[in-house]
């Protein structure tokens, strides 16, 4: 019953530091790299841009130079490589479960033969057309997710919703957005220490059963204390004079850095297209 | 009369329409004033604070503010319900309440912004505030991942940038440490000074005597059961202690046990 009990902290716990560390790790954002040092604006549009010719590229090997151009540009960025290649490859099983692997196969993919997979009398005939098919999609996801993590981990989380209002987005989305990141960030609060105050009441021993009603009574909890809390946010927000319609300080400054990088990537994007263009003759 | 802020009129309130928090209060705040309110636990020393700060409104009685009836309608008009807000500003009890911004300081500038303060102004205010209650290096962070001391500065310094005529405080001393207790203490004399009236419910007895005038205790009931000058309330040990305001402290004295009500108003922090 210990093995359960363990078992349950342990997913639940593991589950909140990884949400934690993937979501609000502002520490790579603090780091002083090539990508920190840029407008977040015009980092991501130019990332908008990289995301796009990732999508439309059709030869592999200019996307694995695109690729490769992420990998380093993360680098230069101070980001540790391990930890962005499990970052951004944790999203490939997702994909290539449901997209990827079907496609291997002649059913999906008609084609020349190239291995057959004997699977219980059944003969699965994967095809040189769905084996290139298949690679060059998983490495597409796994440049744009790549470049998108990239954009995500070196810009600071306010910076980034700051940005998104140059694209048009409307203001108040952005504050949703804001305000759903914070929710999150109290709500996985209120779990962690929930957690803990249970266990420090009721000790290690919890019964397997009697540990999963507790979770389960919290979970009600949670939701009429998180609604409580988002009431009285909102009267906060009243007492300091909002009414309906957000204020927010535009402080960006751009600098001939910014500049020259956007130079960079239109140039390096007119080329890829041309490249592309010229390999699909 | 010109100078009555608010004058409360025999006012209820209950939560849900089924928790009673305010019992027929009656209250006459006066521009310049300084109001203290004690009371134990669930005495509806907060509800009051928020009745003041127009958020919640009173369901039998009547609250006037500035010489107007205060009710939902009226804050629908912008023009008035914007005067209001930056007439009046309160820091609430609970920090994370007040915090809901990415950085600090974009959750301090936050007030002034809604409220068409020009942006050098802004960071004017917003430096001074930064100095006064040390709090620069922290501009930058995040103000979830704050200690609750250092939360409860930010949130202070939310509402001070707004430098309103009538300051509402609920509890601003809970933890804090002595000396930024201090700076605490020390500013809202100071904003009292400029002409500025201050409201604060707090626990600490000792601070009630340096930031009131007037002091209103509430009971377990939800009503006032009393009200005067700090001096008159601090000596009344059984009313205090009947509103858990002081505890009974024993201690051992060679083998005999000595009972006695404990104020701690002696080892005042100053300086
Ligand atoms: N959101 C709410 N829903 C229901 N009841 C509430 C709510 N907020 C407060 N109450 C009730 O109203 C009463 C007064 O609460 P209030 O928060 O004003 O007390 P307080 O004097 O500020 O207490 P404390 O010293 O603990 O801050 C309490 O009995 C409380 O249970
Ligand atoms: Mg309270």
């Amino acid at each position: 019953m210990l093995k359960n009990n363990n078992f349950i902290e342990r997913s639940i716990m593991g589950a909140l530091s990884f949400l934690k560390e993937s979501v609000f790790a502002d520490e790579y954002a603090l780091r002083k790299g090539l990508l920190q040092s840029l407008d977040p604006r015009i980092k991501a549009a130019t990332f908008l841009l990289f995301i796009i010719q990732a999508i439309l590229i059709k030869d592999i090997l200019i996307l694995l130079c695109l690729y490769a151009l992420c990998l380093s540009l993360a680098c230069l960025s101070k980001i540790n490589l391990g930890f962005f290649l499990k970052r951004t490859w944790i999203f490939i099983p997702l994909f290539s479960l449901f997209i990827a692997i079907p496609a291997l196969f002649s059913v999906f993919t008609p084609g020349e033969t190239l291995a057959v997979i004997d699977l219980l009398g059944f003969k699965l005939i994967i095809t040189r057309q769905g084996f290139f098919g298949a690679l060059l999609f998983v490495t597409r996801v796994i440049t744009s997710v790549s470049f998108a993590v990239l954009l995500s981990i070196t810009t600071k989380h306010f910076e980034l919703l700051k940005a998104l209002r140059i694209f048009k987005v409307p203001q108040i989305f952005v504050m949703i957005l804001g305000m759903c990141y914070r929710y999150i960030y109290l709500f996985m609060e209120i779990i962690e220490n929930t957690y803990t105050a249970i266990k420090s009441r009721v000790g290690l021993e919890v019964h397997y059963k009697r540990g999963q009603r507790i979770v389960a009574l919290n979970i009600a909890f949670l939701w009429y204390r998180s609604y409580r809390l988002n009431e009285e946010v909102y009267n906060a927000m009243l007492s300091r004079g909002y009414d309906g319609e957000p204020v927010i300080l535009h402080d960006f400054k751009t600098s001939a850095k910014d500049w020259l990088w956007l130079f960079f990537v239109i140039i390096l994007f007119m080329g890829l297209t041309y490249l592309g263009a010229k390999a699909r003759v | 009369m010109a100078n009555t802020i608010f004058e409360l009129k025999d006012v209820h309130f209950s939560y849900l329409g089924k928790y009673p928090a305010l019992r027929g209060i009656d209250i006459k705040i006066e521009k310049g004033q300084k109001i203290a309110v004690i009371g134990a636990n669930g005495s509806g020393k907060s509800t009051l604070l928020h009745m003041l700060d127009g958020l919640i409104f009173p369901e039998r009685g009547s609250i006037t503010a500035f010489g107007s009836a205060l009710n939902e309608d009226i804050f629908n008009d912008k023009v008035f319900s914007k005067d209001f807000r930056k007439k009046v500003g309160l820091v609430f009890q609970n920090p994370d309440v007040q915090l809901f911004c990415p950085t600090v300081k974009d959750d301090i500038i936050f007030g002034p912004l809604q409220l068409g303060i020009e942006e050098q102004e802004i960071e004017k205010r917003l430096e001074r505030l930064l100095a006064i209650l040390n709090i620069k290096d922290l501009v930058n962070r995040p103000p979830h991942q704050l200690s609750i001391g250092e939360k409860r500065k930010v949130a202070i310094a939310s509402t001070l940038i707004i430098e309103p005529e009538v300051l509402i405080l609920d509890e601003p001393t809970a933890g804090l440490d002595p000396l930024t207790t201090r700076h605490i203490i020390d500013l809202l004399i100071e904003e009292n000074i400029s002409g500025r009236t201050i409201i604060t419910s707090t626990h600490d007895l000792h601070i009630v005597e340096e930031i009131s005038d007037t002091v209103y205790v509430f009971s377990h009931n939800k009503q006032i059961v009393k009200s005067g000058e700090p001096d008159s309330i601090l000596k009344d040990a059984a009313l205090l202690q009947a509103n858990n305001l002081v505890h009974i402290h024993s201690h051992r004295h060679k083998d005999k046990i000595h009972i006695h009500s404990h104020i701690h108003l002696d080892h005042h922090a100053e300086g």
